[in-house]
């Protein structure tokens, strides 16, 4: 044996055993940090708003003393108890559209062999990335009664008397939230339709079941923990939605309580106290479907993926192969390029009465939205252009780091602080922008940040920061922690470990993360609305601003821009992530 | 400068490991000289894996100390604890842990990157090092394009390059399919012996424990069971717990009537009405009127179809399972069922009646 | 046996992958009763095959029978769904389904059967009982350890009472103990119900334990069918012998014949004069023709002085390394160009480099062409 290989003076340039620090280390002490900013961002507003809905304003508008009467009011209110069950609607209504769309193109495109569907796949995807907000105003340009593009055609070509359609109701904001959000329940299905051990199915065709009942009795229920999951976070986030609404139905008649939270909390004679209880009540009912998915869904999943690349089974459709290819194509229609294409027509006209003039083609409302250099730029519109690069590009970086050091406390460490922190990241998504923007609102108003685009940027990270956790986190899940610990037997320290090892395997993940809230920021109406000011508009706040204040072409011109940029920006997210990335 | 001694080159110390209620890791204490190759071997759960991950330092210990080559690493008396990084200890993981964002090379040069070396003389030692685990001409290739058998490799050209005080291996074989692991199983252990660096091997393998080891600590519910090497750990196990994990033997509970001679006497067993008297080797600490378990290897019983001396039991074949180069009979003997080994040529049938004879050389009186 | 007898009858069974050929036309008849392996390394068409006869594939060209019914022909344009043909399946990753009790599992067969009531819990406790699950019948599936799971599959599989059940290596996910447990068990059930079976697997040893009968394939092809004894004794063909079990092989010519056996030489390399052996087998060869021989490592004896009386073949040879496994000792060591494995069943210090004489019966050399 060769025991000259052995450093023989190891002993001597040994370092000591240092005296028991273990609690003074990197690693704690980022732990630390990190959570007290994390609880303190989470928590706050949360608490601020609890408090803030017991205090009653007087008459006069500047006194307030303690009381219930704000939740009195949720009662006796003339519009809230109305626009409480317009919220229960609209959130039922689009539940079952977003399901019964977002499952049947899950199914096609995962396990029949309709032509082209990996191809249709990102399309049908696209309107997740999109705004709903836009959306409803595409569909108000292609379906109100009177202007709306398809109605117009319809009286002139197939002599229809009135209307064709009207989404100027609470249908109309079913309809448009129900196929924003299908996608939402895809991406909760599609999963493990596709990589169910096919196993799984074969063995109930060998015992003896037919397709369908193969089909009814296996297949079905094994993914109806994620139809359900998916389901109720559309639920939750229709019951959110305040764009689509307040474009589509608001101004007709149908409030809903996020309408109503808006008129109530800005404005002249805002009313920041009741705008929080009628939030605590949103709040409430979302938080309450979200524990029970996270509770008693999520954890019923059930593992139907064995860790084999399986081939799923593919259903041979026969001549129907081409139904539910056109079905597929039909949904992208209505969900994209219908909307868009209205969007670009209503953009290049002066003034849109539901009449397309090609003569009178002009890219006047698209000089006055974005060209900010010139006089007769509307500054409202144009100062989003800035602040929403800024917002989304810092934003999304900080909250990136964020979910970072986040996702390896929570799984890198033992303990309760990681079972703390994993608990906090899911709070968030259990309230809607709206009601967390309250929220920020009452805790920072007294603050200098208020009117500032930090105080948007900490309403956005708060509310969204867990969704670049979980991309991060899944990525991490599947990256064994040896990968770390080898790291530091290889005689890294855990910074570097993190430097040299973690965060360059979490690259694709982290990327990814940071375009997907790159996105959403980007998009973003319901925190903004309620927090800018002057000088503070972002580019969803220019599309309102333009919607309340100025004419359809304005608007529209603003909304393709935006699109534009997100169809961009979707791009770049699945050249970085793949198209496993949000199926995961 | 003088070292620890090196036949206690590794020190283990009254080691301690509570997780919540459980007390995975009970008072454990061995040592190891310098150069050798330990196996730590147990069922899941007994311990040897939280007993590695306390000397590689990923996670505090409860009480006790650790010392390897004069340096402390823990000691829970003394308040000391060395960050795993600062201990100088190579690792081999399960799951391999080849980092899948850096070739082979830059997976290998990495430790001596962390220390510090110059970069001529990385590229040598990385070649070097390439070479021996065989791997020469896939230095540049990604982690992701190897196979299982070449991620080992690496991750044993990774624990070795920097010439560590020592190497840990954490079930690392468990990964790979039958015939790799056989014939990993030579090779590492070739590595090992020629780069000389002391070596601590956890597996719940048996057959690995015996082809790899200087020596073996066979390990149960957190407590050493027996340390020896491998040949005294097969042939001369000191319980039946030992006896029934390395290997298949026959157990049957008896008593020790006599003691012939130092290490020899005979022991009674009842079975079925019947008492039999069985000279045998006892273990060490069976003395005479001792409960005892009698361990006999089942290639240790031979059977025949004719009594020969009158001392043979008898027994009928009920079942006989053809393995190719052996056949794995059960015999009824009263209540009991003989495992026994056969030869094919032998041609046991099921149903058959048969005689089997036990050697006294290898009818072993073991701690129960 | 004849035609008219065989459960399951293949006949000339081809499928392709592409341009693949990964079942070549495989014939094969399954007595009632009787348990089949499929045996081969993976890739060798045995899953295929028997996905084919499950139905899960469809076949290129052959027929395949089961009972008295043609559940495909290529020929006929015949085919029947997997849920027509009365079989039951045992998947390697059990496929239990997770949101159903393992009642539910078992009595799912009978209730596509429409059986009443009474019948399907009678006959589910049964076939629970048969696989001691009985206590576990309302328990979930995602509750059940490995073992539990492969139980609950094969209850599944029995309990409408199929013409014959096929296994895709259904052990091949549980630990070594349980394995080797779960396979005398399996046999055992097997000889109880006395359902017809064919057994998919990869593992030689599995096949030699379990089978009646044991079919190996490789690359689609069947190389040779027979009982466990007959093809590790007397393997067809050199992908046979080192397949089923070990076995050292090494090429030399045939130079004689006398009686029963055959006269080989086989060189050893420069400065060797080479080693005349006479083995069994070589049937068929002709004098002059390339053949290979085939030693199992258990039937070379150790020496280590050279043996005085004639012990059949011998060489001389020099140790490479020794690996205590235990129970024996596995040596390899080397004769001029061929290393050969040698296993020894009592502890003798060997080192390596030491010179030793090796010997074999020629009863227990193979001699085999192709």
């Amino acid at each position: 044996m060769s025991v000259q290989t052995i450093p023989g003076a190891a002993a001597a340039d040994a370092p000591q055993s240092s005296r028991w620090r273990s609690l003074v280390t990197q690693e704690s002490v980022s732990t630390l940090v990190v959570s007290v900013i994390v609880g303190a961002a989470v928590i706050l507003p949360l608490i601020t708003l609890v408090v803030s809905s017991f205090k009653v304003l007087d008459s006069g508008g500047f006194d307030t003393t303690w009381g219930f009467d704000n939740y009195k009011r949720l009662f006796t209110d003339r519009i809230i108890p109305k626009a409480f069950v317009n919220t229960l609607i609209i959130s039922f209504g689009s539940t079952v559209v977003a399901t019964f769309f977002g499952v049947s193109l899950a199914w096609i495109n995962a396990r029949t062999n309709c032509p082209w569907r990996e191809r249709l796949e990102p399309y049908n995807l696209i309107p997740f990335f999109l705004s709903p907000f836009v959306g409803a105003i595409a569909w108000h340009n292609l379906a109100s009664s009177k202007t709306g593009l398809l109605n117009v055609w319809a009286r002139e070509y197939l002599g229809i008397e009135t209307h064709l359609l009207n989404v100027n109701n609470l249908w109309g904001v079913v309809w448009v939230t129900g196929i924003f959000f299908a996608p939402l329940v895809y991406l909760f299905v599609v999963g493990s339709l596709r990589r169910m051990d096919p196993s799984l199915e074969d063995s109930a065709r060998t015992t003896g079941a037919g397709l369908f009942r193969t089909t009814m009795t296996v297949t079905l229920p094994l993914v109806m923990p994620g139809i359900l999951s998916g389901a109720i976070i559309v639920f939750v986030t229709a019951a959110g939605e305040f764009g689509v609404p307040f474009k589509l139905s608001a101004p007709y008649g149908w409030e809903t309580l996020t309408t109503q939270i808006f008129s109530k909390a800005v404005g002249d004679d805002a009313n920041h106290y009741l705008g929080a209880t009628m939030s605590m009540a949103l709040g409430a009912i979302c938080a309450a479907f979200i524990y029970v998915q996270q509770r008693y869904i999520a954890p019923r999943s059930f593992t139907t993926v064995t860790g084999k690349g399986f081939r799923p089974n593919v259903l041979d459709l026969g001549p129907w192969k081409w139904v539910a290819f056109g079905y597929n194509i039909a949904f992208i229609m209505v969900a994209v390029v219908m909307p868009i294409l209205c969007l670009f027509i209503v953009s290049l006209h002066p003034v849109w009465e539901g009449r397309i003039f090609l003569n009178e083609l002009t890219t006047i409302n698209y000089e006055k939205t974005l060209f900010w250099w010139q006089s007769g730029a509307i500054k409202a519109a144009t100062n989003g252009i800035y602040n929403s690069f800024f917002l989304a590009f810092v934003g999304a970086s900080i909250a990136m780091v964020l979910s970072l050091v986040v996702s390896h406390m929570i799984h890198r460490t033992k303990g309760f602080g990681a079972r703390l922190l994993d608990f906090l990241c899911v709070v968030p998504i259990g309230f809607p922008g709206i009601v967390l923007a309250m929220g920020v609102l009452v805790t920072y108003i007294q603050t200098p940040i208020y009117a500032t685009l930090w105080i948007i940027m900490l309403g956005y990270i708060t509310r969204f920061f867990p969704y670049g956790q979980r991309n991060i986190s899944s990525v991490m899940l599947a990256i064994s922690e040896e990968l770390d610990q080898s790291s530091r037997m290889a005689g890294a320290s855990w910074f570097t470990t993190l430097r040299r090892i973690t965060i360059p395997l979490l690259k694709p993940g982290i990327f990814a993360g940071w375009v997907l809230l790159f996105i959403i920021f980007l998009r973003e109406l319901s925190i903004s609305i309620i927090l800018y000011t002057s000088g503070t508009e972002t580019l969803s706040v220019g599309v309102y601003y333009l919607a309340n204040f100025e004419n359809e072409p304005l608007t529209c011109a603003l909304s393709i821009a935006q699109t534009v940029v997100l169809l961009i920006c979707i791009i770049v997210f699945r050249r970085v992530a793949g198209r496993e990335a949000l199926t995961a | 400068m003088v070292n620890a001694n090196d036949n206690r080159y590794v020190e283990v110390q009254g080691l301690v490991k509570w997780f919540g209620n459980d007390r995975a890791v009970d008072d454990i204490s061995f040592s190891i000289p310098r150069g050798k190759f330990l196996t730590l071997l147990g069922p899941s759960g007994c311990g040897k894996t939280t007993t590695l991950m306390s000397i590689a330092g990923l996670h505090t210990i409860d009480a006790g100390s650790i010392r390897v080559g004069g340096v402390v690493y823990t000691s829970k008396a003394e308040g000391l604890f060395l960050p795993p990084e600062k201990r100088d200890i190579g690792m081999v993981f399960q799951s391999y842990a080849i980092w899948p964002h850096m070739t082979v090379a830059q997976n290998v040069a990495y430790p001596l990157e962390i220390r510090k070396v110059a970069r001529a003389e990385i590229d040598e030692r990385v070649a070097a090092v390439l070479r021996l685990v065989g791997l020469a001409d896939m230095a540049d290739k990604l982690a992701t394009q190897l196979s299982g058998g070449q991620q080992q490799r690496t991750a044993l050209a990774r624990a070795i390059v920097s010439k560590p005080r020592l190497l840990l291996f954490d079930e690392p074989l468990s990964n790979l399919d039958l015939k790799l692991r056989e014939q990993m199983r030579v090779e590492l252990k070739r590595i090992q012996h020629e780069v000389g660096i002391t070596s601590i091997y956890v597996t719940h393998d048996q057959a690995e424990a015996l082809v790899m080891s200087d020596e073996i600590i066979v390990m149960s519910k957190g407590r050493i069971q027996q340390k020896g090497g491998p040949h005294q750990i097969y042939a001369r196990p000191v319980n039946a717990y030992v006896s029934n994990f390395i290997g298949v033997a026959n157990l049957l509970k008896g008593r020790v009537v006599e003691v012939t001679a130092p290490g020899r006497g005979a022991v009674e067993i009842e079975e079925g009405g019947r008492s039999i008297r069985l000279p045998c080797r006892l273990a060490d600490g069976i003395g005479p009127g001792a409960d005892a378990v009698v361990s006999i290897r089942p290639e240790n019983v031979r059977a025949r179809r004719e009594n020969g001396d009158g001392r043979a039991l008898e027994g009928e074949v009920i079942q006989a399972i053809f393995l190719g180069n052996c056949v794995d009979c059960r015999v009824r003997w009263g209540e009991y069922e003989w495992k026994v080994l056969a030869h094919p040529r032998d041609r046991l049938r099921e149903g058959e009646k048969v005689y089997l004879r036990l050697d006294p050389e290898h009818t072993l009186a073991v701690l129960p | 046996m004849s035609a008219g007898e065989a459960m399951v009858a293949l006949d000339r069974l081809n499928k392709y992958f592409g341009a693949e050929r990964a079942v070549n036309d495989v014939t094969l008849s399954v007595a009632p009763g009787e348990f089949v392996t499929l045996l081969g390394p993976s890739g060798c068409g045995k899953t295929t095959t028997l996905r084919c006869i499950a139905g899960l594939e469809r076949p290129d060209g052959g027929d395949i029978r089961i009972g008295r019914q043609t559940v495909a022909s290529a020929s006929q344009g015949v085919y029947l769904n997997p849920e027509d043909r009365n079989i039951g399946m045992v998947f390697q990753s059990y496929a239990v389904w997770p949101h159903m009790t393992v009642f539910e599992n078992v009595a799912y067969g009978l209730r596509v059967r429409r059986a009443p009531g009474h019948v399907i819990k009678q006959r589910t406790m049964r076939a629970l009982e048969l696989v001691g699950l009985a206590q576990l019948a309302e328990r979930y599936a995602t509750k059940l350890s490995g073992g539990q799971r492969q139980r609950v599959a094969l209850a599944r599989a029995i309990v409408y009472e199929p013409k014959v059940v096929l296994f895709d290596e259904p052990l091949s996910n549980l630990d070594a103990k349980l394995r080797e447990q779960m396979r005398v068990e399996l046999v055992r059930l097997q000889r109880e119900v006395g359902i017809t079976s064919i057994y998919v697997t990869h593992d030689q040893s599995e096949a030699l334990v379990m089978s009646d009968r044991v079919v190996v394939m490789n690359k689609g092809v069947i190389q040779q069918i027979g009982d466990p004894q007959a093809i590790y004794a007397r393997p067809a063909n050199a992908f046979v012998a080192s397949f089923i079990g070990v076995a050292n092989l090494m090429q030399g010519t045939l130079i004689g014949r006398s009686g029963e056996l055959c006269e080989m030489e086989i060189p050893l390399g420069e400065g060797r004069s080479p080693l005349r052996v006479s083995a069994v087998g070589g049937e068929g060869a002709a004098m002059g023709q390339t053949v290979i021989l085939s030693v199992r490592p258990e039937d070379i004896l150790v020496h280590l002085k050279a043996p005085e009386t004639a012990v059949g073949n011998l060489t001389e040879g020099q140790v490479i390394d020794t690996v205590y496994l235990g129970n024996f000792l596995e040596c390899r060591v080397r004769a001029g160009t061929h290393e050969l494995g040698v296993q020894i069943d009592h502890f003798e210090n060997l080192q390596p480099g030491q010179k030793v004489h090796l010997s074999f019966k020629p009863e227990h050399g193979l001699c085999l062409t192709g």
